[in-house]
């Protein structure tokens, strides 16, 4: 084969210079604790030692901007990179969640063993949702998956099994080793969330550029293609289903860690809706764009609220109408394209508050 | 090569198809005539199990292919080029070639073939399908079908809204390519398909009407203007 029509060039010796972008946003994230306890007049020592202040404070919110890429990530790669709308993304994370509480606190398991159950809930959820597949397609297939997580949620609120799971309290207090005590060794937690989202977001892209992540692409496009050209779909939508509930377990593990509180909360329909505002703000079926997704939804919601108090939701919501008049294919979506539609965007603000008539 | 018996095909309530039969002989272009809405997509969408029929056969290669799910339909060697230049938008030119690989190996194998039929394809093999104009969409859609090593085509509508010139290289291609594949073509053009198929059967209403020689149709100008409303 000519090297003009290899359609898979080499790339491997290009690997760091195609991904500079990312190794120095990288290492940036890992030495800015210590940039910020500089500032803050605290020593490199201070970092290592998790004493409070600003950068023992500022790694707190950012391991929660970490989890949260991590579950918007894997939102994506089923409804961005597959087209399988699921309403019920939630439980993926919360049964990580659950199982991290239930496991440390309740049965009293190491961290292996809690590891090995979250792994075990991930698989045995993602073949849950795969049950439906064959027998219910798009809109009826995110009804499905919402009714699956209601259930769920409606399981760990009850007070029957409040012994395991805290009902409407949820998990308060999970008992963490202090291997990943988020308090006594917070820079630890930190470059294990943040070398953790780097994993995942690396699987998944090689996932993605993969011939089995191509056809994934291919069923999002149009299913009836991919299997005319002889690929049982299900296969490769089971696939998918399994990388995300793996990885959004994983993020909810950390979470119940990082908290260290399992609250039902995260059960419930909002967080579903947060992991699409997610991927929507960052773009729908980049990947990368719901690393994005997840620093400006989680640092908006922090800031605005640190700053403006009571009107912040509102604001918040403000915020996100502008990002879809500006951005209609998110961050990074938008910026692939090269179509910044600034003027188109003025446009349709005007037009939606009706202070320019429609063009005829 | 693909025996019709005789299928009834519903989508939804709706009875489509009401007793089609056709014969396919392998090393043929035959061409599925019938005026929009007779049922010729859906014929061939029959055949793929895409809509599977509720009764009669369909014999591939001798074996009965009705009720047999479309994955395992298409990998007995049925290729399929939809209408409306069914590629895959945001994959490449190259991505589009290589999903459609049944065994490793497939396209670098047809790849020399593929481009002498369609070298275009060649110089835009790193675009993606959305960057296509109409007719090149429509050659990586039969180029895609090319990919593996497929006994039968069924090829529907391949010169709508196309220029003129294009369509010519589409014929062209066609032609070609039936040297090495049995075609069944779905063609509103009817000189198109009067150039290209040996063969034709006619769709009226959802049943198959008539059929025969395609070289005896052309001078019937009476069947021809009742059926498929040409001159």
């Amino acid at each position: 084969m000519s090297a003009a029509t290899n359609p898979y060039p080499p790339s491997r010796s290009g690997w760091l210079k195609n991904n500079a972008g990312w190794l120095a946003l990288t290492l940036l994230l890992l030495a800015l604790p210590f940039l910020a306890a500089l500032l803050d007049g605290q020593t490199p020592a201070n970092v290592l030692a998790s004493e409070t202040g600003n950068a023992k404070f500022m790694q707190g919110l950012l391991i929660e901007v970490f989890i949260l890429a991590i579950y918007a990530i894997s939102y994506d790669l089923i409804l961005g990179v597959t087209g399988l709308l699921s309403f019920g993304h939630a439980m993926f994370f919360a049964v990580g969640a659950y199982a991290t509480g239930i496991a440390l606190k309740t049965m009293g398991w190491g961290l292996g063993q809690t590891l090995l159950a979250v792994i075990v809930a991930s698989i045995v959820q993602a073949l849950l949702f795969a049950l439906v597949l064959p027998r219910v397609k798009g809109i009826t297939f995110a009804l499905v998956t919402l009714g699956l997580a209601s259930v769920f949620s409606i399981v760990v609120r009850s007070s029957d099994l409040a012994a395991y799971t805290g009902a409407d309290v949820g998990l308060q207090g999970v008992i963490v080793p202090a291997l990943l005590n988020t308090n006594t060794a917070r820079f630890r937690f930190y470059v294990i969330a943040l070398l953790a989202t780097v994993l995942v977001y690396l699987v998944y892209r090689r996932f993605v550029d993969s011939p089995t992540g191509r056809v994934c692409i291919a069923i999002r496009e149009n299913e009836n293609r991919a299997l005319m050209l002889g690929y049982n779909t299900f296969t490769f939508k089971l696939v998918a289903l399994l990388l995300s509930s793996a990885a959004a377990a994983f993020a909810g593990m950390l979470h119940a860690l990082h908290q260290p509180i399992v609250s039902p909360n995260v059960a419930s329909l909002g967080y579903t809706v947060a992991a699409l505002l997610m991927i929507l703000i960052g773009g729908v079926g980049t990947l990368s764009g719901a690393l994005f997704g997840a620093a400006v939804f989680r640092l908006l919601e922090f800031f605005l609220d640190r700053w403006f108090g009571e009107i912040a939701n509102s604001l918040l919501g403000l915020i996100y109408i502008g990002l879809v008049m500006f951005l209609p294919y998110g961050i990074v979506g938008t910026w692939r394209a090269r179509s910044f539609q600034i003027k188109q965007g003025w446009d349709r603000l005007l037009r939606l508050l009706h202070l320019q008539h429609r063009a005829p | 090569m693909l025996e019709v018996q005789n299928i009834h095909t519903f989508i939804g309530q709706f009875h489509i198809l009401e007793g089609v039969s056709l014969t396919v002989p392998a090393g043929s272009i035959v061409a599925l005539l019938g005026r929009n809405g007779a049922g010729k997509t859906t014929t061939l969408k029959s055949v793929l199990g895409l809509t599977p029929p509720r009764a009669g056969k369909i014999i591939f290669n001798g074996q009965e292919i009705q009720g047999r799910r479309s994955f395992d339909i298409a990998a007995l060697g049925i290729g399929f080029v939809p209408e409306h230049r069914a590629i895959f938008r945001d994959l490449s030119v190259a991505e589009n070639l290589r999903i459609a690989e049944r065994r490793k190996g497939d396209f670098a194998r047809k790849e020399a073939f593929i481009f002498s039929l369609f070298p275009d394809l060649q110089r835009l093999i790193k675009l993606s399908g959305a960057n296509l104009s109409g007719g090149q969409q429509q050659m990586l859609a039969v180029a895609r079908a090319l990919v593996p090593d497929n006994k039968l085509l069924l090829i529907d509508e391949p010169s709508e809204g196309l220029a003129p010139v294009i369509i010519e290289q589409m014929m062209e291609a066609i032609r070609q390519l039936s040297a090495e594949t049995t075609v069944l073509l779905v063609e509103q053009n009817f000189i198109v398909a009067s150039r290209l198929a040996q063969h034709y059967v006619i769709i009226e209403e959802g049943r198959s009407v008539q059929h025969g020689l395609m070289a005896d149709l052309v001078n019937d100008k009476e069947t021809i203007h009742r059926y498929l409303g040409a001159a």
